[in-house]
């Protein structure tokens, strides 16, 4: 069995962003620190354990982006995957994720994956949209939200629960090829071993150039950012620690709380 | 307004149509098209009465695409079905919920009807969409580049509207083929999480990831023990982290509140959390940075480390009212 987990690398902290005004966009600021999505890697985890339960699975990692998104294609390795590919674009800023649907399912047409797996939704543009538009290109069955997996044997089908509002869960069986959008908690994803991490500092990642202008013209336009809107802000209470302490008591005695 | 051809897809469980159909009607009509119709799903038993339920309060011509094949949902039937029945009617926006079912389908439907798909839509321009990103630090306004569109739309963005206003709208019945599906639907379970020490508790004293530690729960703890009636809640991140187990968790795949008083310890205010405790009648958050978006959300902020001003605000408040049984 052959499974793709498709990692998006994200920034660390949103507070490291700016606004540039002038240009309308959001940019990276000079600290800005750059990590694994954290729903990919509770993907990679889920990956890692269906190739410890079931003999023959040989686990790929892939992340489209710029020549840092390398770290994170990484990080999967020294988790556990076994090949990393990037699949290189020119630009710095986000493709729309239809064009980065588009870049991973022409990579998976041809290595015949029976298991996609992707995060249930990206940190930075929350689209929660790749997994389904690579399993509408490629035409898989899709399930979101995946809380519980489980093959036995010589799988044929997986069990899984995939959740919904107030935590209730939708039980389902999908036959392969699949594509499965991950939730946090279904497990904890691991720490890297030191003998992985060492294995993937050696470790060749296969290189893919995103055709550039992409084939198809983006289907979406981003004509601006904004910050967020101003709603009936709440007050920020104000003075040394020991003022707003003693503020927010009298608030909450106003209240009858205490 | 974009003056296209508009369907809304109706989402319903058990029987009920779920209240962000409605949310989702409203937006198309404001937004895309005066007229859109309604679409929905179902089974042969309860079409009928699903179909006349949302013409009735939406005023809005239904379309009930009846089959065995959606009596339960299911995405791969419900993408297929959705396909073939809009393929025939050329260029059209589709407006769905955003919530778990909605967004289940609505990516590889776009596909199929070579739509673009913009997600958890939460505002409007001049054939523009907004939505939330990078966290809700910002937002950003898209324009579709495709005569058709499949558009999310963030549930509580949008009020439905009262009643309808010209009556009840017309309904029509067609009946979907059956096809072999490689999905087997097997029935929803309960909430394990469901905490009614939470649902009673007049305050709720929640946890965020600006813990930095398990160690720190004696924090919120601590503050938690000046309050009668008072209970932990927490934000999924400090329980993916084994901080606090699942049946603490507050927001739309958790539990929902409305305590008296809501203290948010070092939550960031992501809207997945905002949706389970924006009732709360006082809202107080607690964060190191002044721009989180909690603080869009809270009656009060105070913009602190919550490792020095927790301890402090009880101190104090002890110092005041004697040790008492705090
Ligand atoms: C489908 C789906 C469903 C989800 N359902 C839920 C749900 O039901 N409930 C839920 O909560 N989340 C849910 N989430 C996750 C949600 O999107 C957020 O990731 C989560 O709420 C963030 O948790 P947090 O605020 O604890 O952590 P973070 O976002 O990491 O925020 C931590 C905050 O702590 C602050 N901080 C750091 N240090 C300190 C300090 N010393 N003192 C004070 N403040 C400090 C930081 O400034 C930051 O704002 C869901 C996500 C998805 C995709
Ligand atoms: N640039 C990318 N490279 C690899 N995987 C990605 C990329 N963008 C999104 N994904 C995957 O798709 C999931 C959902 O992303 P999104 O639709 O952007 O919210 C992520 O959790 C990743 O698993």
């Amino acid at each position: 069995m052959k499974i793709l987990v498709c990692v998006k690398q994200v920034y660390d902290s949103p507070d490291t962003l700016v606004f540039n005004e002038s240009s309308g966009r959001v940019e990276f600021g000079s600290h800005t620190v750059f990590r694994m999505n954290r729903y990919d890697e509770y993907a990679v985890e889920e990956a890692l354990r269906i190739r410890e339960r079931i003999t023959g699975v040989a686990v790929d990692a892939v992340s489209v982006g710029p020549d840092r998104v390398r770290k994170t294609i990484r990080r999967a390795l020294e988790m556990g995957a076994d090949h990393g590919i990037h699949i290189r674009t020119g630009c710095e800023t986000d493709l729309d994720p239809l064009e980065r649907a588009h870049l991973i399912a022409s990579l998976a047409r041809g290595r015949r994956y029976d298991l996609i797996l992707t995060g249930v939704m990206a940190e930075d543009d929350m689209q929660s949209q790749v997994g389904g538009l690579l399993a509408g290109i490629l035409g898989f069955t899709c399930a979101t939200g995946i809380i519980s997996l489980e093959m036995h044997g010589n799988p044929r089908e997986i069990l899984l629960e995939r959740e919904i509002e107030g935590g209730r869960r939708e039980c389902l069986t999908l036959g392969f090829p699949c594509v499965l959008t991950i939730q946090s908690g279904i497990n904890t994803p691991r720490y890297p071993s030191l003998s992985h991490v060492l294995r993937a500092r050696s470790e060749e990642l296969e290189l893919i150039e995103a055709p550039s202008p992409a084939p198809s013209p983006p289907l979406l336009s981003v004509k601006r950012f904004l910050l967020p809107e101003e709603g009936e802000k709440g007050e920020i209470i104000t003075g040394t620690p020991g003022e707003k302490a003693a503020r927010l008591l009298s608030i909450l005695r106003e209240h009858s709380l205490l | 307004m974009i003056e296209t051809r508009c369907y809304v897809i109706a989402l319903h469980d058990n029987g009920r149509v779920a209240e962000e159909t409605y949310e989702t009607a409203a937006f198309a009509r404001r937004y895309v098209a005066a007229d859109p119709c309604v679409v929905v799903l179902s089974g042969g038993g309860e079409i009928e009465p699903l179909a006349g339920r949302l013409a009735d309060r939406t005023g809005l011509t239904v379309i009930g695409l009846a089959g065995d094949i959606v009596r339960e949902y299911c995405a791969e039937a419900y993408t297929a079905s959705l396909i073939s029945f809009l393929r025939k009617k050329g260029n059209a926006f589709v407006c769905i919920p955003h919530t778990a079912r909605g967004i289940d389908f609505a990516p590889q439907l776009s596909v199929g009807i070579g739509a673009c798909c913009i997600t958890a839509v939460e505002g409007a321009g001049e054939g523009t969409f907004i939505r939330s990103v990078y966290s809700g630090r910002f937002r950003s306004e898209v324009r579709p580049e495709t005569p058709s569109a499949v558009l999310t739309v963030m549930p509580g963005a949008f009020k439905p509207e009262k009643g309808a206003m010209q009556g009840p709208g017309s309904v029509k019945i067609v009946p979907l083929r059956a096809f072999e599906l490689s999905t087997k639907t097997r029935g929803t379970r309960e909430a394990v999480h469901a905490n009614m020490t939470l649902s009673r508790a007049e305050v709720v004293v929640s946890a965020g990831r600006g813990l930095g530690s398990a160690e720190n729960l004696r924090l919120v703890e601590m503050l938690s023990g000046i309050f009668p009636k008072s209970a932990i809640g927490a934000t999924r991140g400090v329980c993916d982290l084994g901080w606090l187990d699942y049946s603490h968790q507050i927001g739309t795949t958790g539990n929902t509140v409305a305590p008296r008083l809501y203290l948010a310890c070092g939550i960031s205010g992501a809207v997945q959390h905002v949706s389970g405790m924006k009732n709360s009648q006082l809202i107080v958050a607690i964060n190191t940075d002044p721009d989180a978006s909690i603080f869009r959300t809270a009656h009060f902020g105070i913009v602190e480390d919550l490792k020095v001003f927790i301890p402090l605000l009880v101190d104090m408040y002890r110092e005041k009212h004697g040790d008492g049984d705090a």
